[in-house]
């Protein structure tokens, strides 16, 4: 019954904070400047051809009307139609998800695969050579943001092997492999900087964790050092490393939108950039609402994991949401 | 023990004062101008010369000398960062502390609204911001202390929740000492180990979130620079002129790192700890 | 004796026909060579199309598109020359107000239907209606020989290339939905985000043509993605390249052609705005700049330096004899700026849209130039809507860098600069100038039409009207693989004449 309370406040926080990012993007609509019909229509074209365009789309409609029309829509989960490409906003935003949530998986994977090695290993000894090895290493790693790395990688990969094609993209229904190779660089660019603030975290937690009651007392009882990094500390490393963990994933989310630039990969990210530039009201009120609902889940999501395996979080103002 | 954290807070103060020594004299070069080429002058006929002793880190696709803009760009790029840290820092406090703090209603508005902007792309952010007023450097800055001030709220929001069960404040409270002289006197000394690495993220964060800007054109205004302006009129060029992308970033690197040493240190000389 | 002569004539009647029929045909029509035809082609394009219907087409990038898959009575050339296309000939009447055409028989649509003078007329009254050029149009009638007789509600002299306009069938209810035409291609297909796909029209009126059997305009990011796909083969031609990029090709996989492209880039100067409503700053500001400078720096060298409002490729509306009158003479900058009142310069800024890098260089380039002469000016990037709607609209600026284009006709590139015209962003105004300008459209004789065109175009430069610098070459890039693509001084893609190299 508790829980059921706790998850309902956190939807009603979610659905309030979805309101006020649209009002957001209505508010920050209504003071730049710029007209939609111009854009789309480019200089050359006539007045007469510009509110012709208006009326079709209904620009001229006074913006707090159309943000409420569209807050209607929204609800009932129609994000409206796109001026700029006279399609569902979802189809759009369906239609770049591959790479963007590709992305954000293969990044994911990459950090946790790569920062759980490369802490255990440090923090088995901690202040020994490899120890000290990996916390340097980590520590350049994150100072390498993933746009800076993204052009140093592929200027380095046209220097020594001539042209690299970046922008080759294939869609996963045709080409799964291929897909997935296309990611597979723009993933690791983007995953450096994070594997490298997890392992610090993941790191110090299990050092603390060693010197911890529980851990000599197993030792004492004869366990084996691994079974007491996998059973007992690991598990709890990973509990207090879970924001971590959550604020990686939506910086990830951030992250892919310079990357894809870089890359040229068809994702959120550069629809996002077209839709301001282009002034396409549906467009943008959709994308933001899908990011921050992705945004809120996470973090939402986050909570509840470490709620349910950690109680004491329960109790301290609902964590950090 | 405590001699190795020692000998280990002396090594990194030391890295990270010689990364940003760097950094700091090619601040001192472009106040001072002492350049060869003048880094806004363009050359039609010295177009993408690769380095050279004339030109040591080579020229950009305007003829100009990338090692005088290099110079240059230390002074945009320190400036918005620094600032732009400076004012996410102010706001972030103004809204984390009393959150964290008092707690019910404060503590729910506050971070709804936080997490909203959060949520919020940054560029459109940026956009309103420079819309309103202006595309000049100072509204570059305001739109990003704007941007970062929810990560540093919720920095503050966390560090306060987690010190508030501690003793001395739970004495302070029934002392009934006014709220802003417990904040400022007991919580905020006690979250500088948190704050420290917050701070440093932002600083390199903020560096790069300006060049995305550039994207757009809304960060430093040319023919001013910023490392992430440079990397970003770069990227045409990657394949065609890597001098253009290499020492902007090369620098950029530095400049983090050094700033990231320093925070270790500090962490490792305030907290205590181990880690 | 009567053998021999009726050989003769026969076999001059033969030559005779076949000399008519390749006139009226292109060049590309003469060799029937099998080896030619087949194969496809993929062009690369940086926007997305968005609208299909010729009347209300607007963005030149869906207009290049169009070119292939509809056609008017009249027709461009690569060499910017209006010639006869689905119209054969036309009289112009001596007062300019009606024009007569006599309509091509044998010509097909792409739904297999003949196009008749009912369709033509259809497409002309539609036409009537969406597109501003042609409101002028008040009656089309069939006249009883076959001729289509077009009636003007006020005499016109210039307005026989906006007979370019697409006739369509009169049959096809969404035009937009379903874009059947005369063209070259048919559209077969258009993937949201991706390319629009033509294939041959077998039916084609010249019968040679087109060679290819399908064309893909393949959409692609920007510039820089386009470039790459067209260095790993996955598209044959890329246009709008800048020179940088197109010197890293290999020459032996590609060949690039250039051409002036009928845009004027403009250094523009608000003359409604202290201090350039002064024609001595203006002409000052003229001198001070080195306009060959800034087309190396912006385009490597592929511009033609501009000293008036018009470029050079118009052909005989321009006169040549303007040329050199701003050549870079920093004294002469000075004084006009002293004697203005300026001594010691001045500041100002230049605003710019951030997305055409190409201006924003330009204005990095101009700032460092003026400094010579003490005017100090700061850059202020805007982004395209903003520029459209504040600096364009509400001429919200003091000086700004943008290219402009138009129809490639010299009427249309000028008639901006008409006191209180729809496009006069630079806020000129001159009485002189638009009493002339008010002449063109009643006079028929081409040579006095040319020289009130030269007229108009000295005005502007003795008045300094703002800062012209260059018409910026059109590149392109085509892949070895394909030959016969000719590149036009204006927004066309036209792949009738492209074919498969020939081994």
């Amino acid at each position: 019954m508790e829980q059921a309370k706790y998850i309902g406040k956190r939807l009603v926080e979610l659905f309030l904070t979805l309101l006020v990012v649209s009002f957001l993007t209505f508010a920050a609509f209504s003071i730049i400047p710029g007209d939609t019909a111009s854009v789309m229509l480019g200089p050359n074209a006539t007045a007469e051809q510009l509110s012709a365009l208006r009326s079709q789309l209904g620009l001229d409609l006074p913006m707090s009307v159309r943000y409420l029309e569209w807050l209607k829509g929204a609800f009932t989960g129609d994000l409206g139609n796109s001026y700029a490409y006279s399609q569902p906003v979802i189809s759009l935003i369906t239609d770049r998800l591959p790479v963007t949530i590709g992305m954000s998986i293969l990044s994911l994977l990459m950090v946790l695969l790569i920062s759980y090695p490369m802490a255990i290993l440090s923090g088995r000894r901690p202040g020994s050579l490899s120890d000290n090895t990996l916390s340097v290493f980590g520590h350049v790693l994150f100072a390498l943001p993933p746009f800076v790395l993204s052009m140093l990688i592929i200027t380095l990969a046209s220097a020594a092997f001539g042209i690299y094609s970046v922008g080759r993209y294939v869609k996963p229904s045709s080409d799964f492999f291929g897909y997935l190779g296309c990611l597979l660089l723009p993933s690791f660019c983007i995953a450096l900087p994070k594997i490298a603030m997890t392992f610090k975290f993941l790191r110090a937690s299990i050092i603390e964790e060693k010197a911890s009651d529980y851990v000599r007392t197993s030792k004492s009882h004869g366990l084996s050092d691994v079974s007491i990094m996998f059973r007992h500390i690991l598990p709890n490393s990973t509990v207090s490393t879970i924001t971590v963990i959550s604020l990686v994933l939506s910086d990830i989310l951030g992250g892919s939108l310079i990357v894809e630039q870089v890359f040229n990969l068809p994702g959120l990210g550069r629809l996002l950039l077209a839709a301001i530039s282009r002034r396409d009201f549906p467009l943008l009120s959709g994308m933001v609402f899908y990011l921050a609902l992705i945004t809120v889940l996470l973090y939402f999501a986050a909570d509840i994991v470490s709620a349910l395996i950690d109680p004491r979080m329960r109790n301290n103002r609902e964590g950090t949401l | 023990m405590r001699t190795s954290l020692q000998k280990k807070t002396r090594i990194y103060m030391a890295v990270g004062f010689s990364l940003l020594a760097v950094i700091l004299v090619a601040f001192v070069i472009s106040l001072t101008h002492l350049y060869v080429y003048d880094p806004n002058s363009t050359n039609a006929a010295a177009k993408l010369l690769p380095p050279s002793s004339d030109h040591l880190f080579g020229t950009d696709n305007l003829g100009r000398d990338v090692f005088a803009r290099c110079m240059e760009a230390s002074k945009y790029t320190l400036l918005v960062s620094f600032c732009g840290v400076f004012i996410a820092f102010v706001l972030g406090t103004l809204l984390g502390m009393p959150a964290g703090y008092f707690g019910g209603i404060t503590d729910k508005f506050i971070m709804l609204i936080s997490n909203s902007v959060m949520c919020f792309p940054g560029i459109l952010l940026a956009l309103v911001a420079v819309a309103v007023f202006g595309p000049s450097l100072f509204n570059v800055v305001w739109a990003l202390g704007l941007v970062f001030a929810p990560t540093f709220a919720r920095v503050y929001r966390t560090g306060v929740i987690g010190l508030s069960s501690k003793e001395y404040i739970l004495h302070a409270k029934v002392l009934k000492v006014n709220p802003m002289r417990i904040m400022l006197l007991h919580i905020f000394p006690n979250l500088v180990p948190q704050l420290l690495p917050a701070v440093v993220i932002g600083l390199a964060n903020m560096t790069l979130f300006e060049s995305g800007m550039s994207y757009l054109g809304l960060g430093v205004q040319p023919p001013h620079a910023s490392y992430g302006k440079m990397l970003a009129d770069a990227q045409s060029y990657m394949t065609m002129a890597p001098w253009l992308i290499v020492f902007p970033a090369l620098l950029l690197v530095i400049y983090v790192l050094g700033l990231y040493f320093l925070s270790e240190a500090a962490r490792l000389s305030f907290g205590g700890e181990r880690r | 004796m009567k053998n021999i002569s009726a050989k003769l004539i026969s076999g001059l009647l033969v030559l005779g026909l076949s000399v008519g029929l390749m006139s009226c045909a292109k060049k590309g029509g003469e060799n029937v060579d099998p080896s030619l035809y087949g194969g496809d082609a993929v062009v690369g394009i940086t926007q997305e199309p968005s609208v299909f219907d010729p009347h209300t087409v607007v963005a030149a990038g869906d207009k290049e598109i169009l070119f292939n898959v509809f056609e008017g009575l009249y027709k461009f050339d690569s060499e910017g020359k209006l010639n006869p296309c689905l119209a054969t000939d036309v009289e112009i009447s001596d007062d300019a107000s009606v024009y007569t055409f006599t309509i091509r028989e044998g010509v097909k649509f792409h739904n297999g239907n003949d196009m008749t003078i009912d369709d033509v007329i259809y497409s002309l009254n539609r036409a009537k209606e969406l597109v501003p050029d042609l409101a002028g149009i008040s009656e089309v009638k069939a006249l009883d020989d076959g001729r289509v007789e077009v009636t003007l509600s006020s005499p016109n002299s210039e307005l026989l290339s906006y007979f370019t306009v697409a006739i369509i069938p009169d049959e096809v209810e969404d035009i937009n939905a379903t874009p059947i035409g005369t063209g070259p291609f048919k559209f077969e297909s258009y993937d949201i985000g991706q390319s629009v796909v033509l294939t041959k029209n077998e039916d084609y009126w010249q019968e040679d043509l087109p060679y290819l059997d399908s064309v893909t305009f393949k959409i692609c990011a920007d510039m820089d993605a386009g470039f790459i796909e067209l260095q790993s083969g996955s598209i044959d031609i890329f246009p709008y390249l800048t020179m940088d990029k197109a010197n890293e090709l290999d020459t032996n996989e590609f060949t690039i052609q250039s051409k002036g492209s009928n845009m004027v880039q403009i250094f523009a100067l608000n003359n409604a705005v202290a201090p350039f409503d002064d024609i001595r700053v203006r002409e000052a500001i003229n001198y001070a700049i080195n306009r060959d400078d800034i087309i190396t720096l912006t385009m490597d060298g592929a511009g033609l330096p501009l000293t008036t409002a018009m470029s050079p490729v118009m052909g005989d509306a321009y006169d040549t004899s303007l040329d050199g009158t701003f050549d870079q003479d920093i004294e002469t900058a000075k004084n006009l700026l002293a004697e203005a009142g300026y001594p010691d310069g001045f500041d100002m800024t230049i605003t710019v849209p951030s997305n055409y890098i190409i201006h924003v260089n330009t204005a990095i380039a101009l700032a460092d130039q003026l400094s010579q002469v003490g005017i100090n000016a700061t850059i202020e990037q805007v982004d395209w809507a903003t520029w459209l709607d504040d600096t364009y609209t509400n001429t919200n600026y003091e000086s700004t860098v943008i290219a402009l284009t138009s129809n490639y006709a010299p009427y249309d590139v000028i008639a901006r600069y008409e006191t209180g015209a729809d496009g006069n962003f630079i806020n000129y105004s001159n009485p002189e100038f638009d009493e002339i300008i008010a002449q063109i459209p009643l006079t028929t004789d081409e040579g006095e039409k040319m020289e009130l065109y030269h007229d108009l175009l000295a005005i502007l430069t003795e008045d300094a009207a703002s800062c012209y610098l260059q018409d910026p070459y059109s590149t392109v890039a085509v892949s070895n693989r394909l030959e016969g693509y000719e590149l036009y001084p204006m927004y066309v893609q036209d792949m009738s004449t492209v074919h498969l190299a020939q081994q």
